[in-house]
């Protein structure tokens, strides 16, 4: 058998803060996961703090791409699924009441929290 | 010394955030299942009262919508179970166990999804004040200790913008309607109010409540929550033409505190306790259906996993070598 020439490939995804999703920032390549998370704090890492880098075997990744019948897609109009869908605030205001969105609900909600510690 | 309990109390207190595999307390992993379990569970069940509806709503457009919500509904319970298992791990109780649990009578679920909802009005008060509470306790739940948690509300919280204005939109149009659409919401608020006013929980907090408090896995008490909701959903529901069936509700000019009648605490949680809401039966009877009908499915899914783990572990290459 032949042996490979090169050491096995490892994408990397980085998370920047602990409410934040990990994202696909590139590839190393590397002998192990841990020598990959080494490779990766000096190829990515050499500026910016990381709350947690994720490596991954190249080999383990399936991408949809190779098979378009799952990749998501959004050929036919989808407004009913969507917040903009609807025009709520013209009959809120007809009732006199404020018409309220989520960020609000959010907003009020954080803002108590700090409010707390 | 500090023990590690303590440590860890000071932690989370100070705003850090927990991962699945940091050390935690038993207590606060067990708290975590059970809030998460439930959440999850309670999306799932939360299906049903509006699956109902998809077959009789008005227009098109009104069926899409519920039904692309439903989706969601489950969608949310599915995420919110893969946290549960995650934590779960250790007791070594995965998808199967967490589900059976509920036709088991071992999880509960949120008291409004034992409930009827006869009528189209009613489909759209669950998506107006339902979800509009269950939004108020998420966006409280964004600040969870548990970082895997508060990450997913992220995700479930965008979602349910659209359910919001999707609700408004339903109740809207029967407020601006005939006689009898009026009617016919008027009819729902008085079925879902006291109903919400139980959802959030008893004014006195029991022992595990108080512990989640502690732990930041939660950052506002029952009647703080409830009192957002009824600040932000009374004035509007008053606002339509509706009345609010509590002769008590009135708001204290000076504290900005609300009184409102007590639901009726007992009735409501001997329904969520041992699933003897009107509903319940029936609704637990459709879940069981589809976990004992596609139970083959999962059975073949098992063994096809089965089988892929053998063909990687074989190398697809050397399998066709020794063709
Ligand atoms: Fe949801
Ligand atoms: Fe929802």
């Amino acid at each position: 058998m032949e042996f490979p020439r090169d050491t096995p490939v490892y994408e990397v995804f980085a998370q920047r803060e602990a409410l934040s999703f990990p994202t696909h920032v590139g590839s190393v390549r590397a002998s192990s996961p841990e020598m990959a998370l080494q490779m990766a704090r000096e190829a990515y890492f050499r500026r910016e703090a990381a709350y947690d880098v994720w490596v991954v075997p190249e080999s383990a990744i399936t991408r949809a791409r190779e098979y378009p019948e799952v990749l998501p897609v959004a050929p036919e109009e989808k407004t009913y699924r969507l917040p903009g869908g609807y025009d709520n605030a013209p009959l809120w205001k007809r009732f006199k009441a404020e018409a309220q969105t989520i960020e609000q609900v959010a907003e009020e909600m954080a803002a108590k929290k700090e409010g707390r510690s | 010394m500090q023990s590690r309990e303590e440590a860890f109390m000071a932690r989370v207190q100070s705003g850090e955030k927990v991962e699945v595999m940091d050390w935690m307390p038993d207590e606060y992993r067990n708290l975590l299942i059970k809030q998460i379990h439930m959440h999850g569970i309670s999306e799932v069940m939360g299906a049903y009262p509006e699956r109902e509806w998809v077959m009789k709503a008005p227009t098109i457009r009104r069926k899409l919508a519920l039904n692309a919500k439903i989706q969601d509904e489950i969608g949310h319970g599915q995420m919110l179970l893969r946290l549960a298992e995650d934590l779960s791990q250790p007791y070594g109780r995965g998808r199967e166990d967490l589900m059976d649990d509920v036709l088991d009578g071992r999880v509960k679920f949120h008291n409004v999804f034992h409930l009827e909802a006869p009528t189209w009005a009613d489909a759209g008060v669950i998506g107006f004040l339902v979800d509009g509470g269950a939004i108020i306790t998420q966006a409280m739940l964004l600040g969870s200790s548990y970082a895997p948690y508060g990450r997913m509300l992220k995700r479930i919280v965008a979602e349910e913008s659209f359910h919001m204005q999707h609700g408004e939109s339903v109740v809207l149009a029967l407020a601006a309607g005939t006689p009898a659409q009026k009617a016919m919401l008027q009819g729902a608020i008085d079925r879902w109010w006291p109903a919400m006013m139980f959802f959030f929980g008893p004014r006195e907090m029991g022992a595990s409540s108080r512990r989640m408090l502690d732990y930041r896995i939660r950052t506002m008490t029952n009647e703080e929550l409830r009192q957002k909701f009824i600040n932000r959903y009374a004035p509007r529901i008053q606002a339509l033409g509706v009345s609010i069936p509590d002769p008590a509700l009135k708001q204290d000019p000076a504290t900005g505190q609300w009184s409102y009648t007590d639901p009726d605490w007992d009735w409501f949680s001997y329904v969520v306790h041992h699933n003897a809401g009107p509903r319940s039966a029936d609704r637990l009877g459709l879940r069981r259906e589809a976990h004992d009908g596609l139970r083959w499915a999962r059975e073949a899914s098992l063994q096809a996993a089965r089988h892929f783990a053998k063909e990687a572990d074989h190398g697809i290459s050397a399998g066709y070598a020794g063709l």
